[in-house]
């Protein structure tokens, strides 16, 4: 990886970290309604994810989405505060408010939307793959998920579709160690997923999601693998999240301390980029640029109107009105 | 079409016809492959998928011979994975594709309800409006036939609550073909409720691709005593069961809904305040089903105008049982229908 790439990662993920950092301050100030699931501590995973997804394909992000939701609007719209927007269920969000967190999309940044119900979008996904396919298109159609969506039954429908239909379906699996708050080994038949999915007869890699070289050099190979034409490809991150549960934190103080202080992926890309020359004050700045764009966007978000009433009934059907109270 | 075209075929007048004006009748499920042919040739991005549909041609040969004429890109036979069926014709429909699903039997729509509930209705209205999902998803519902529980159940009432799903319900041949090609036809996700007992009605079909409007109901018959709301087999049954009341003097309108959800309550409502007793039939069971909505509604709309109250024939609150008499007591038929116009006639 050259240097100018893996700046670029370094800025990305700080995006990410500054944008999930700023939103749980306003959360814990109630200033963004309903649930909150952040991505912090999975930055290398989604930065290298977004990096090589186009803004003509597709993906469905995770439940710890934000991250990639906002450098695809950002890298291919310029406009990543609607993102944030969103989040604060305004008007100006990407989905005018009515999505939130779970279920922010815009498909002109190759956004397909999450679905909260973990799993669903393992099956929607062969849907996109097939018509790319159908159509001749090089495009990927790229899932993404946490470990917990292995104990789902559309998990293995899909991947069995997948497989006998060769579609380019790239499986991008969060191994983050918990299901909400079951650890992954207690809850599948094998904590590494990988294992799970050789069965199937595709090509798939574990790797190491808090290496932002090994993530992005493992998603360049895959997205290439399946452009080519060569079928679906899986792809299983080894991370560690950083949110504990609503209940607050549940893991050993151990645990939670190596990863935070020893695994953090941007703490990691800093010191690979201070081993090649690169000058803290540079990386210091990164930092500044990116925590300032990202109080510019929540500024935006405060500042924009609240959804117009009327739009409640709006768009249930495209070819009946909904009759309102 | 008219009224009288969408009458059950069995009960019309036919008038003598001469050898070479003799229109052949055409099957229900042949009118849905006529759809599905003409459709195909008209949509390039439409396909259609399912469990056993291509070579086999489908478990009551609704897909017979697409295969041959469409190839296996566009007739998909899959495996038994409802979820993935769905799923994959709602991310085809995210990107502009007009997929038609098969699901065997509407019982195992149980096995994709997420698929259906949370994804397809909804797709529209939580991503406001940037994603559509324009498909069909056929299914063989309803009882008579000895299924037992798990194929013979009628799902409308379980999709009665989902806002953004459409559900259509064609009650005889002519519609069958015309309410499909609309349904195909349609921006919105459209869940097409077969019922298998009308699998083998016939009429005659106009050859040509046609539509039949979503979301208007037919006036199956005309009355003025008494009018009876109802969709697919309960349909012919209302007729059957509207001309034994015209023998004792009772004059009963059919209105055939054809459309479930949303359904059309101007026709409803219309012909509810014009006799002022009426008669919801449903096969499903009685408590929160489709004769429960109308029932509300029309009590609700038209108090003023009503003789008496709704009076409700349904399925009993049980499963669907195999025994075929016992199959007999749990699902309404004509002469329960007639019971209840009876009842609603001394109004």
């Amino acid at each position: 990886m050259d240097n100018a790439t893996l700046i670029g990662l370094y800025r990305d993920m700080w995006l990410i970290r500054a944008f999930e950092q700023g939103l749980e301050r306003e959360f814990e100030k109630g200033n963004v309604p309903g649930m909150l699931h952040t991505g912090l501590g999975q930055e290398a995973v989604q930065a290298a994810l977004a990096w090589h997804l186009k803004a003509t394909d597709a993906f469905f992000p995770d439940h710890r989405c934000h991250g990639i939701n906002a450098l695809a609007q950002h890298r291919h719209r310029g406009d990543g505060e609607r993102v944030m927007a969103e989040l604060f269920g305004r008007s100006t969000g990407v989905c005018s408010g009515k999505g939130g967190s779970l279920h922010s999309a815009d498909p002109r940044v190759g956004n397909f939307g999450d679905n909260a119900v973990e799993g669903s979008y393992m099956a929607t996904v062969l849907g996109v793959a097939l018509a790319a396919k159908l159509r001749s298109q090089p495009n990927v159609a790229c899932a993404i998920i946490g470990d917990g969506t292995v104990g789902r039954g559309e998990f293995h429908e899909s991947l069995n579709m997948a497989a006998i239909w060769d579609l380019p379906v790239l499986y991008a699996c969060v191994n983050n160690g918990y299901a909400i708050s079951m650890p992954v080994g207690d809850g599948h038949a094998s904590a590494d997923i990988v294992d799970m999915v050789q069965g199937y007869g595709f090509e798939s890699r574990q790797l190491d999601g808090n290496d932002i070289i090994e993530a992005w050099t493992g998603v360049k190979e895959a997205v290439e693998h399946i452009r080519s034409g060569a079928g679906p490809y899986f792809l299983e991150f080894k991370t560690w999240r950083w949110q504990g549960i609503f209940a607050g934190e549940f893991r050993p103080e151990a645990e939670v301390k190596y990863w935070k202080e020893e695994r953090d992926p941007i703490m990691l890309a800093g010191e690979a980029l201070a081993g090649r020359g690169m000058d803290q004050a540079k990386l210091d700045a990164i930092e500044q640029e990116t925590t300032d764009l990202i109080e510019e966007w929540i500024a935006f978000a405060k500042d924009s109107p609240e959804p117009d009433p009327a739009k409640a009934t709006a768009n249930v059907y495209v070819g009946w009105e909904v009759a309102s109270r | 079409m008219t009224a009288a075209d969408t009458a059950a075929p069995k009960r019309e007048a036919r008038t003598p016809r001469k050898a070479r004006d003799r229109v052949r009748k055409v099957a229900f499920t042949r009118a849905l492959n006529d759809a599905l042919n003409l459709a195909m040739a008209k949509h390039d991005e439409m396909f259609v998928i399912g469990e056993d549909i291509a070579e086999m041609g489908g478990d009551f040969g609704v897909t017979k011979g697409l295969l041959a004429k469409y190839g296996p890109e566009r007739v998909r036979d899959t495996p038994l994975s409802e979820a993935a069926i769905i799923g994959t014709c709602a991310g085809a429909a995210m990107v502009g594709m007009r997929p038609v699903a098969e699901i065997m039997f509407a019982d195992f729509i149980a096995e994709c309800y997420d698929q259906v509930v949370n994804n397809v209705a909804k797709m529209h209205y939580m991503f406001d409006g940037q994603f559509k999902a324009p498909l069909v998803i056929r299914t063989a519902c309803g009882g008579g036939f000895g299924g037992g529980p798990h194929h013979s159940q009628s799902v409308e009432g379980w999709f009665l609550n989902v806002p953004g799903i459409v559900i259509v319900a064609p009650s005889n041949p002519v519609d069958a073909k015309g309410l499909l090609l609309a349904s195909i036809d349609s921006d919105d996700p459209v869940l097409f409720l077969e019922h298998k007992a009308l699998y083998r009605s016939r009429a005659e079909v106009p050859p040509e691709y046609y539509t039949t409007p979503l979301g208007q109901a037919a006036i199956a018959r005309e009355g003025s005593d008494v009018t009876v709301v109802a969709a697919m087999r309960m349909v012919p049954m209302a007729l059957e069961a509207a001309e034994e009341a015209a023998d004792a003097g009772v004059s009963v309108e059919v209105v055939d809904l054809r459309t479930i959800r949303p359904y059309d309550a101007e026709t409803v409502l219309a012909s509810a305040a014009k006799t002022g007793r009426v008669v919801v039939a449903n096969e499903a069971p009685k408590i929160g089903g489709l004769g429960a909505e109308l029932s509300a509604r029309i009590s609700e709309e038209c108090f003023s105008d009503l003789k008496g109250p709704v009076v409700r024939v349904d399925g009993l609150d049980t499963p669907i049982p195999f025994s075929v008499p016992l199959e007999d007591v749990v699902l309404p038929d004509a002469q329960d229908i007639g019971a209840a116009v009876s009842t609603a006639a001394q109004y």
